[in-house]
C-alpha cells in the first residue's frame, strides 16, 4: 500500500481554529479549561484530550518585519516512531496509511511514549473505571485512522477551508510541497520543508514559512539515543543476561546433582553436611 | 572444613548477623521481588497475564510504588539501628586482596559441584562483596532513575528519557545477579547455612569457620566464638 | 479594509486563498496585523475612524496618475454632469446646510439639466463645474503627506496600496473591495462605502467579474432581513417607508409622485409598492382604499435601534419584542441599554438560550430584580439547523435549506411563533371596533391554521401572483400597479415563477461560464450574479476585455447575451437611446460618482469620531456634521485629556455576535475562553502592563475588566505628528454561557451613521490601566 501523509501549508493558513473543533467532534473529545495564554493561542500545546493545536506566533524577520504565523501542530505519525519503540506492551503500531496508533486496549498508561516523543504531542489521560478507580490511557491523534479506512479523509484536513492541509500519497504530497516552497520563497526565504529524517520522515509533513526552531519544532528530532540503546540494547541484553544467569543457575543444579550422586562423599573443598 | 564438622562445639549457633541486618535484608529481598513480580508484565509481554492478577496496570503501578519506597527503607534501617555493621560492609566492599581473586576459580568449581579449595576469606568472601557491589550499584540506578520515572515534570526531558534505560540496566543486571544469589543462598548445598544466617542471623560454627576462617579466627580470638582448631586435627589451610 | 475576513468571514477567506493562487495580489488595510493581514500581500495600518482620508486619497493618486478607465468613467458614471450652481464646499460643509437642525438641504446639490430634463454634459470632462472637476478639486486636500498624517499610514504603504489597487484600472484587469462593519460602524459608515464606490468606478471596476464592492455579512442572514424590510426605514424590497414628516405622503398617489424617480428603473416603483399592497391586504385592498396605503404606520419617529432605547430610556415605550438580539452585549453603550429594558412593562425574548438581554433583570447581570418591573418572557427558538426556510447571502443567492435536525423540547421556529401568535391575535381582536386594530385585522394571514405556517405559501407569496389568473409571477416585470398582481418582494418575483420551481432550491453546480453558476439557487433580481453587467462591456456593446467577458451585444439576435442574466433591458441595442445606461437603477443610467441622494454630502469628506484624540486636518468641522447627537445622561462623550486611547471592538472566529450561540457550545467556548485587549507592546510598557495582566478598560460610559493582550500586531499610530496608541477588543462576551467575560459594548457610545444610524462601534476613547 502506498504510504500516506497529511500535508500542511501553513502559509496557506488563516489560523482559523475549525481543526481543532472538527477533531473534538470526530473523536468525541470533552472541551478543557485552558488559562489565557496571552495570544489568541487556546492551548500552550496538546494534550489528551485536545489532539491539535493551532499555533500563532508573532515573529520578526530577518528584515525586522512581523510575521504571523500559524500551525496546526499534532502527531507527526513519524515512519521510525519513538513511542512506537518504547512502549512496552506494544500497544502502538503503524497503520497500513502510515499512521502511528494506539491500541487502547494494549496501553496501560506508563507514559513512557509521552516523555520519548520528540515532538511531546502525546499526553496521558486519566479515566475512571465504574468503581471509581483510576486508570491512565496515551492519548494522541489518530490522524482519523478511522476515517481512513472509511475512505474518508482526516476530520482536520476535511475542514480545512482554505486547503492548508491536504491528504494524499506521499510522493505527491511532497511534490505539491517542493512546488509550495519555490512560489514562496521570495517571502519566506527561511521557508523550508519539515519532513525530518532523523525519525525516517514524517507521515505529517509541512511547509514551514520560518526555521522549525520558530514553531517551537526541533530542528533534528530523532528517536532518543536512550531510546535506542534501552530497546535495541539493554533491553536484549538484560533478557539474555536474565536468561543465562537462570540457565547458568539450572546447569548448577543439575551438575551438582550428578556430581553428588558419583561421588557421594565429600572430597576436599567438596564439603556436605550431610 | 568438614573435618570442623566432628568438633564438639561444631553445631553451636554464633551470630553472624545483627538483627537489624536480618531486617533490612528481609525487606529489602521481599521489596525486591515485589517490585519485580509488579514491573514484570511491563519488562515483558510474556508476563501480561500478571496485569489481573495484580488488579490492574494502574494498581500494579501503585503497588510498584509502593514497593519502591519499601525497597529505599533497609539503608536506613541499617544505619538507624546498626550503623556499626552498615560502616563494616562498606569497608569489607573497598577491601580488595589478591585471596579475592582466588576464590572467583575456585567458585566456579564450587559452583557446578567440582572439587575446588576454600580460599581463606574475611567476613564476606569475594563473591559476597560482588553481590553486594553488584546489588548497590543497581539500587542506586534503579532508585534514582526510578525517581525521574516517577516524578518526570520536576526532571529534564532528557534525564528522563536515559532514566527508562537505566532502570531498565539496573534491573537488568540486578536480577541476574540476584538469581545468582539466590541460587546460591537457597538452593547450593554448600551454602545453605549462609540461609539460615540471613534468616536467624546466625550460623553454625562450623560453616562460619570453613566459609570464612579470617573472620572466624578473629572473633576467636577476641573470645566470641568456640576455637574450633582441634590439635589433633590439620588445618586445613587455603593453598 | 474594514473587514477581517480570515478571522470573521473563514468560508470567504476560501476564495481569497484560491485568488491568489491565481496571481491575485490581498492588501488589508486595518488598525491591527490581523489574520487577514498575515496572509496578505500588502498591509497598511489606518486609524480606526480615518478610511475617508484613506481612500480620498486614493481617489486624488489615480486622478493625478492618470490611474483610471477614462472611456467607462466618461460613458457609466456622471462624471461628464454639470452641476448646479447651488452646490458648493467650503471648510469641510457643503452647501444647504441647517445648522439648528444637522440637516443638509440636499436640494442644493443637483445636476444641472437641459429643458428636456436631461442633465447638462461635457464628455471632455474639462468644464470646472463637472462632476469630475469637481471631485478632482474635492479631493485634491487628500495629498499623501496630509492624509498619512490623518491616518498613521506610513506613506510608503500608502503609496504601495494606491499603486497597486489602481493597477486595477486597466482593461482587463478587476479589483474588488471587501468591506464589513469595520468601514460601516462610523459616524461616516455610509461615506466610507461611497468611497469605495467612487474609486471602484473609477477603475472601471464595477458590473465586472471579479469587481465591485462586497459587504461581508456579519450574519448568514443579514441580507435576506434587509431585503425583507428588517431595517426601520424600508419597507419590504428596498422600498422607502412613509413617513408622516414628509408632507406628500400623506396619501399613496402623493407618495409615489415624491418617491418615483422618472427615468431608470426605479420608476416601477408603484407597481411594486401596489403589488406589496396587496399581498399584505390582499382582497382589503383596494383601488378604492389606496390599496390599503393608510392601513402602514407612518410613524414620524427615527426606529432605528439607538433612538428605539433612547425611548426606552425615557419610558415611552411599553413593551418590546427582542427576537434573536442580544441588546445587552451587542447594543452600543450596552450599560445604559440594560438600564433601558427595566422601563419595560412588559419584554419578549425570542432565542435559543437564556441570553444577557433575557437574564438583563438577573443578580448575575448586576441588576436588583426587585427593583425592576419587567415583565420578562422567554420563548425558545429552533436553530438554524433545526428548521427549514431560505436564507440570502451577500452576493444575493437565496439558498434553501432544509431541516438537518428536530428542535430540543419547546424550542420552535420563529415563523411558527410569529404564526400562532398572529393567528391568536386575529382570534383576539376579531371584533374591535378600534381604528387602531383595523390593520391588524385587515392583514392578510393565509399560511394555514395549524401551528406551523405553510412554508411553501410563504415563498409563493413572495413571488407574488396574477390575482387574475391566480399563478405565480413569472418574473419582475409582470408586476402591475393596477392591483392585478400581488408580489410580497419584488426583487425576488420571478424566484418561483411556476408551481413547483422554487428556484432558491435549485443545486446545479455546473458552471455555464464566467462562473457564474446559474443554476445553483436564485439570485436577486431575475437572477442574474453580477450587477450593473452592462459595465462589463464597452459603450457598442463589445466587452473591454474577453477575459472579463460577461454578456455582450449579438447584433445578428438583436439582444443581449453571455454568461450571465444581463442587468440591462435584454433587448435594448447599444444604439438606442438609454443603450448605455450601464447603471439602469439610477436615474440617467449613470453610476454616481456625485451622490445627492446621501445625507452628508454628495462627496465623502474625512471628519473625526465621535471621540477622537485627533482635530480633523481637513476642516474644521470636527464631527459629521449631519450626524443626530444623543448627549446628555443617555450618552456620555469622553475627551482626550481623559481618555486618549482609541478603542475599537471586532469579533474573534469562535464566536459569533454576541456570542449567546457559541459562547454556549464547549468546543467554541474552548478555543476563545476569554475577554481580552489587544495593547501594543509600546503602550504596554508606558501604563507597566505585562501580557496576561488583568487590565481596566475605562471610557466615558463604563469600565470592563480583561485580560491584556500585549502584541506585535498593534503598532502606535503617528498621527499629526504625535504618537496615538489605539486598542481593540472582542465584543462576543457576557456574562452567559461557558467563555465568559466582561462586555465591551458598555464602553460603545450611543452615536450612529448619520444615513444609517448605525453605531459607531469602531472609533472611540478609553483609558486603560492595570487592574491590581
Amino acid at each position: 500500500m502506498a504510504e500516506f501523509v497529511k500535508y500542511v501549508d501553513v502559509t496557506r493558513c488563516d489560523g482559523c481554529k475549525a481543526c481543532m473543533v472538527a477533531c473534538k467532534n470526530w473523536n468525541d473529545l470533552p472541551a478543557e479549561v485552558t488559562e489565557f495564554q496571552g495570544s489568541v493561542q487556546s492551548h500552550s500545546k496538546t494534550s489528551a484530550d485536545t489532539w491539535n493545536v493551532l499555533q500563532y506566533i508573532e515573529h520578526e524577520n530577518g528584515k525586522g518585519d512581523l510575521e504571523y504565523l500559524f500551525r496546526h501542530s499534532s502527531c507527526m505519525h513519524c515512519k521510525e516512531a519513538a513511542c512506537e519503540k518504547v512502549c512496552p506492551e506494544n500497544a502502538i503500531s503503524y497503520s497500513k496509511f502510515g499512521s502511528v496508533v494506539i491500541d487502547h486496549d494494549k496501553c496501560v498508561g506508563c507514559g513512557y511514549c509521552v516523555e520519548n516523543c520528540p515532538f511531546e504531542v502525546i499526553s496521558l489521560k486519566t479515566y475512571k473505571d465504574k468503581n471509581g478507580k483510576e486508570y491512565k490511557k496515551s492519548q494522541k491523534c489518530t490522524m482519523c485512522t478511522d476515517r481512513l479506512e472509511e475512505g474518508l479523509q482526516p476530520a482536520c484536513v476535511t475542514t480545512c477551508h482554505t486547503d492548508a492541509m491536504q491528504f494524499g500519497k506521499k510522493d505527491e504530497m511532497l511534490a505539491r510541497a517542493q512546488k509550495r516552497l519555490a512560489q514562496i520563497k521570495d517571502r519566506f526565504p527561511n521557508a523550508n520543508i519539515y519532513n525530518p529524517q532523523g525519525v525516517g520522515g514524517t507521515h505529517t509533513i509541512y511547509v514551514l514559512a520560518e526555521k522549525p526552531s520558530v514553531y517551537g519544532l526541533p530542528e533534528a528530532p530523532k528517536v532518543p539515543t536512550s531510546a535506542v540503546v534501552w530497546k535495541d540494547y539493554a533491553q536484549p541484553i538484560g533478557k539474555a543476561m536474565i536468561g543465562a544467569t537462570t540457565m547458568a543457575v539450572v546447569g548448577a543444579f543439575i551438575t551438582n546433582s550428578i556430581i553428588s550422586k558419583r561421588n557421594n562423599h565429600d572430597e576436599d573443598g567438596g564439603g556436605s553436611h550431610e | 572444613m568438614s573435618n570442623y564438622q566432628k568438633h564438639p562445639k561444631a553445631n553451636e549457633q554464633i551470630r553472624r548477623f545483627p538483627k537489624a541486618f536480618v531486617w533490612a535484608h528481609a525487606i529489602n529481598g521481599l521489596a525486591f521481588f515485589a517490585l519485580y513480580i509488579t514491573a514484570l508484565p511491563m519488562y515483558t509481554e510474556f508476563f501480561d497475564w500478571l496485569y489481573p492478577v495484580l488488579g490492574g496496570p494502574a494498581n500494579a503501578r501503585l503497588l510498584h510504588r509502593i514497593f519502591a519506597v519499601v525497597f529505599i527503607s533497609p539503608t536506613f534501617i541499617l544505619l538507624v539501628f546498626s550503623p556499626k555493621f552498615f560502616f563494616h560492609w562498606m569497608k569489607e566492599l573497598i577491601t580488595w586482596k589478591k585471596r579475592d581473586l582466588q576464590f572467583f576459580t575456585e567458585f566456579v568449581k564450587e559452583l557446578f559441584g567440582f572439587n575446588f579449595k576454600h580460599i581463606r576469606q574475611t567476613f564476606f568472601n569475594a563473591g559476597e562483596k560482588i553481590n553486594s557491589v553488584i546489588q548497590i550499584f543497581c539500587a542506586i540506578l534503579v532508585i534514582a532513575s526510578g525517581f525521574t520515572m516517577w516524578f518526570p515534570d520536576f526532571f529534564p526531558r532528557a534525564l528522563v528519557q536515559w532514566g527508562y534505560f537505566l532502570h531498565n540496566v539496573g534491573f537488568g543486571l540486578g536480577i541476574a545477579v540476584i538469581v545468582g544469589h539466590i541460587y546460591l543462598s537457597v538452593v547450593h548445598k554448600h551454602s545453605r547455612p549462609g540461609y539460615s544466617g540471613v534468616v536467624t542471623g546466625k550460623v553454625p560454627a562450623w560453616w562460619a569457620k570453613g566459609h570464612y576462617p579470617d573472620w572466624y579466627d578473629e572473633e576467636v580470638k577476641k573470645g566470641n566464638f568456640p576455637n574450633l582448631d582441634d590439635p589433633k586435627h590439620k588445618k586445613n589451610k587455603g593453598a | 479594509m474594514g473587514a477581517n475576513p480570515a478571522e470573521n468571514h473563514p468560508i470567504s477567506f476560501r476564495w481569497l486563498t484560491k485568488a491568489k493562487e491565481n496571481g491575485g495580489k490581498i492588501i488589508s488595510v486595518d488598525p491591527r496585523y490581523t489574520r487577514t493581514s498575515a496572509v496578505s500581500d500588502i498591509y497598511a495600518p489606518l486609524r480606526s475612524g480615518s478610511d475617508i482620508a484613506f481612500m480620498g486619497g486614493m481617489i486624488k493618486y489615480a486622478i493625478d496618475n492618470n490611474l483610471f478607465h477614462k472611456d467607462y468613467v466618461v460613458n457609466y458614471t456622471n462624471a461628464s454632469f454639470i452641476v448646479a450652481d447651488t452646490f458648493s464646499f467650503n471648510d469641510g460643509l457643503f452647501s444647504g446646510y441647517d445648522e439648528a437642525t444637522r440637516t443638509y438641504d440636499n436640494t442644493k446639490w443637483t445636476i444641472a439639466t437641459n429643458e428636456d430634463g436631461t442633465p447638462k454634459k461635457d464628455p471632455s470632462l474639462q468644464n470646472p463645474r463637472t462632476v469630475f472637476q469637481l471631485m478632482k478639486q474635492h479631493y485634491s486636500r487628500y495629498d499623501v503627506d496630509t492624509v498619512s498624517g490623518v491616518t498613521g499610514t506610513p506613506k510608503k504603504d500608502l503609496l504601495n496600496v494606491y499603486k497597486t489597487f489602481c493597477a486595477t484600472s486597466q482593461v482587463g484587469k478587476a479589483g474588488t473591495i471587501l468591506y464589513a462593519m469595520g468601514t460601516t460602524q462610523h459616524t461616516v459608515g455610509s461615506q466610507n462605502v461611497r468611497a469605495f464606490a467612487i474609486i471602484q468606478m473609477l477603475l472601471g471596476n464595477m458590473g465586472i467579474p471579479g469587481g465591485g464592492i462586497n459587504a461581508m455579512r456579519g450574519e448568514s442572514n443579514v441580507q435576506g432581513s434587509t431585503d425583507f424590510g428588517l431595517l426601520w426605514d424600508n419597507l419590504t424590497g428596498y422600498l422607502g417607508a412613509p413617513k408622516a414628516s414628509v408632507p406628500e405622503h400623506a396619501t399613496l398617489a402623493g407618495y409615489l409622485a415624491k418617491e418615483t424617480p422618472p427615468t431608470g428603473f426605479w420608476s416601477n416603483k408603484p407597481k411594486f409598492v401596489v403589488s406589496l399592497l396587496k399581498a399584505w391586504y390582499g382582497d382589503n385592498a383596494t383601488d378604492k382604499n389606496e390599496f390599503g396605503y393608510q392601513f402602514l404606520p407612518k410613524g414620524n419617529k427615527n426606529y432605528s435601534h439607538i433612538n428605539l432605547f433612547k425611548a426606552m430610556y425615557n419610558k415611552e415605550l411599553e413593551g418590546a419584542f427582542l427576537w434573536g438580539t442580544n441588546p445587552v452585549v451587542g447594543g452600543p453603550n450596552a450599560g445604559k441599554e440594560k438600564e433601558a429594558l427595566g422601563n419595560l412593562k412588559w419584554m419578549v425574548a425570542v432565542d435559543l438560550w437564556e441570553t444577557e438581554t433575557a437574564a438583563f433583570w438577573k443578580k448575575e447581570a448586576g441588576s436588583d430584580p426587585s427593583k425592576i418591573n419587567t415583565e420578562v418572557f422567554l420563548l425558545p427558538a429552533s436553530a438554524s439547523f433545526e428548521k427549514e426556510g431560505s436564507v440570502s447571502n451577500s452576493s444575493r443567492w437565496m439558498q434553501y435549506r432544509w431541516k438537518a435536525i428536530d428542535s430540543r423540547g419547546e424550542a420552535r421556529p420563529d415563523l411558527d411563533i410569529v404564526h400562532e401568535l398572529a393567528l391568536k391575535l386575529k382570534k383576539l381582536y376579531a371584533n374591535s371596533p378600534k381604528p387602531a386594530d383595523k390593520p391588524f385585522l385587515a392583514l392578510t394571514w393565509d399560511y394555514g391554521t395549524g401551528e406551523a405556517p405553510d412554508l411553501d405559501k410563504v415563498a409563493k407569496e413572495i413571488n407574488g401572483y396574477d390575482l387574475k389568473t391566480g399563478k405565480l409571477l413569472p418574473g419582475i416585470l409582470a408586476i402591475l400597479d393596477d392591483g392585478s398582481t400581488s408580489s410580497g418582494n419584488w426583487i425576488y418575483a420571478g424566484f418561483y415563477p411556476e408551481e413547483g420551481k422554487n428556484r432558491s432550491k435549485s443545486r446545479d453546480n455546473t458552471d455555464p461560464g464566467s462562473h457564474n453558476y446559474l443554476n445553483w439557487s436564485y439570485a436577486w433580481p431575475a437572477n442574474r450574479r453580477i450587477l450593473y453587467n452592462r459595465a462589463s462591456a464597452d459603450p457598442s456593446g463589445k466587452p473591454w476585455s474577453q477575459e472579463k467577458a460577461v454578456i455582450w451585444w449579438d447584433a445578428a439576435a438583436k439582444s443581449w447575451v453571455g454568461n450571465d442574466v444581463p442587468d440591462f433591458k435584454a433587448v435594448l441595442s447599444p444604439s438606442e437611446p438609454g443603450g448605455t445606461g450601464a447603471f439602469m437603477m439610477n436615474k440617467d443610467g449613470v453610476g454616481l460618482l456625485f451622490a445627492p441622494t446621501m445625507k452628508d454630502g454628495p462627496f465623502p469628506e474625512h471628519y473625526e469620531p465621535f471621540e477622537s484624540p485627533a482635530k480633523n486636518k481637513f476642516s474644521s468641522v470636527e464631527l459629521n456634521p449631519a450626524v443626530v447627537i444623543n448627549d446628555g445622561d443617555f450618552n456620555k462623550k469622553g475627551f482626550k485629556v481623559d481618555y486618549p486611547i482609541i478603542a475599537t471592538t471586532y469579533r474573534v472566529e469562535a464566536h459569533w455576535q454576541s456570542g449567546s450561540m457559541t459562547r454556549n457550545q464547549e468546543w467554541l467556548s474552548e478555543i476563545a475562553r476569554y475577554m481580552f485587549v489587544e495593547i501594543s507592546e509600546e503602550l504596554a510598557k508606558e501604563k507597566g502592563i505585562k501580557n496576561k495582566d488583568k487590565i481596566i478598560v475605562e471610557s466615558a460610559r463604563g469600565k470592563i475588566t480583561a485580560y491584556a493582550m500585549v502584541t506585535k500586531r498593534y503598532k502606535p499610530f503617528e498621527v499629526n505628528g504625535k504618537k496615538v496608541h489605539q486598542v481593540g477588543m472582542p465584543w462576543n462576551f457576557g456574562y452567559k454561557g461557558y467563555a465568559t467575560g466582561d462586555i465591551a459594548n458598555r464602553l460603545t457610545p450611543h452615536i450612529g451613521d448619520a444615513n444609517t444610524m448605525i453605531p459607531e462601534y469602531k472609533a472611540f476613547l478609553c483609558d486603560i490601566r492595570r487592574a491590581d
